[in-house]
């Protein structure tokens, strides 16, 4: 599990990434609102940890950009302000969870186990790229003119692929993400699935494909005319 | 009525150019790899249309329900149906028939790359006889895999019957298997080139591109 934590206090800072680490998690550590955002924008993680009160942009607005981006990462907001608005206003603005200062590090690891719960749950979403839909329900990834039904392991692939469009995605992350880190599965087999999709995709007119950035490294492209 | 009353002597020329149609098919090759010759026409199967659905489709679409009609309006008073392994066979054994000199195709319809609403998927020509005793005689060729094959059989049923119970259900639950095939087919082929082109190859020449 990666976690982007982004809290200006560097005392706090490295004691949650102390506790985090402990606990198996690994976690990237960033200061201000601005690198929070780069950060997220540019790689995937499988959840966020956003303080408010941040210099440059404040985790509310981090948040409400991500969101307004149809990024969905499960996401926890931090800060010393306990203000029943404050939680409102953070909870509407798409913060998953609300974490008053202080806190025990105990119920942050609990409240993180809840929203990678709750997350793996939410399956009525359809998720859209270019021209493709990929519907949760029904496992079916689909265009204009045909539709396709996923086996298990393609849909979660495509799924990675089209939460994170234009972000480069490589082989181990794949492995990770899709089969775990204790699966036997080797590198050709991420590749055959990468494969499979590549041809579904073109079978679909679609205007967007898997493309090869680099050495074992993937992105979904949106191809313009 | 029966075919004979309904399409008359011309009844044998339609047989003859079912015949015809059957010969040129057989000469499609084989395929010769490592485990010996391979058939991509795995079956062929083809009939007359009977007087009785010639007659309701004539009608449903417009036509006057006589002889003329039948030979010059639509085309499948004669048709072949070609059923094959991978959809790549598909293609190939198309391109293979539109270029043959005695038959002047019509009309090709892609029902693989953009299929019918209920899910239906195979390559259509409809085409004309250029050479032979049945010159002339207009007929379809529809080109499958076998397990697309498989979904129309239970299909085609649903046009026959009066009466579907839990009809939407069932036409839902239809399209849903015709994406999965379709589904199957495509990664049937996808592993199938990997086995043609070295699967370990093909990795690595993608992860240096």
């Amino acid at each position: 599990m990666k976690l982007l934590l982004a809290e200006d206090e560097k005392a706090l800072s490295e004691v949650l990434v102390t506790v985090l680490e402990k606990h198996n998690y690994s976690v990237e550590a960033v200061y201000d609102g601005n690198s929070a955002l780069k950060y997220l924008e540019t790689q995937i993680y499988d959840a966020a940890i956003l303080d408010v009160m941040m210099p440059g942009t404040d985790g509310i607005t981090v948040l409400k950009t991500l969101r307004k981006n149809g990024n969905m990462l499960p996401i926890m907001i931090l800060t010393a302000k306990s203000d029943i608005d404050d939680r409102v206003i953070g909870l509407d603005s798409g913060a998953n969870d609300y974490l008053p200062k202080p806190f025990d590090t105990r119920e942050l690891l609990a409240r993180i186990r809840v929203m990678m719960r709750v997350q793996g749950t939410q399956t009525d979403e359809i998720l859209k790229t270019g021209n493709i839909k990929l519907n949760h329900a029904t496992l079916e990834m689909s265009s204009d003119v045909s539709s396709f039904r996923l086996s298990g392991k393609e849909f979660q692939m495509m799924k990675v692929f089209m939460e994170n469009p234009g972000i480069p995605i490589s082989l181990n992350m794949l492995l990770d993400k899709i089969w775990g880190s204790a699966g036997k599965e080797e590198k050709e087999t991420v590749w055959a699935y990468i494969s499979f999709l590549r041809k579904k995709l073109k079978a679909l007119h679609a205007d967007v494909g898997i493309s090869t950035v680099d050495i074992g490294t993937y992105q979904l492209e949106v191809f313009t005319l | 009525m029966t075919d004979e009353e309904f399409y008359g002597p011309a009844l044998c020329t339609l047989k003859a150019a079912e015949q015809f149609l059957l010969e040129v098919i057989a000469e499609y090759p084989a395929v010769y790899g490592e485990q010996g010759a391979d058939f991509p026409v795995k079956s062929c199967q083809s009939r007359i249309k009977s007087a009785e659905s010639m007659r309701k489709k004539l009608k449903a679409r417009g036509f006057m329900t006589n002889l003329h009609s039948a030979l010059n309006d639509v085309y499948d008073a004669v048709g072949i149906r070609i059923i094959c392994g991978f959809v790549d066979d598909v293609y190939k054994i198309a391109a293979w028939i539109e270029k043959r000199k005695e038959l002047e195709i019509l009309q090709r319809k892609d029902y693989i790359a953009w299929p019918k609403p209920n899910g239906y998927r195979s390559y259509h020509l409809c085409l004309r006889l250029c050479a032979g005793g049945a010159a002339g005689t207009l007929a379809e060729i529809q080109i499958r895999t076998m397990a697309i094959d498989f979904w129309a059989t239970l299909e085609h049923q649903l046009k026959y019957k009066q009466k579907i119970p839990c009809e939407e259900l069932i036409r839902k639950e239809l399209k849903r298997c015709a994406d999965e095939i379709a589904a199957t087919d495509i990664s049937m082929q996808t592993i199938r080139d990997m086995l043609e082109n070295g699967f370990c190859e093909g990795l690595e020449k993608d992860t240096e591109s």
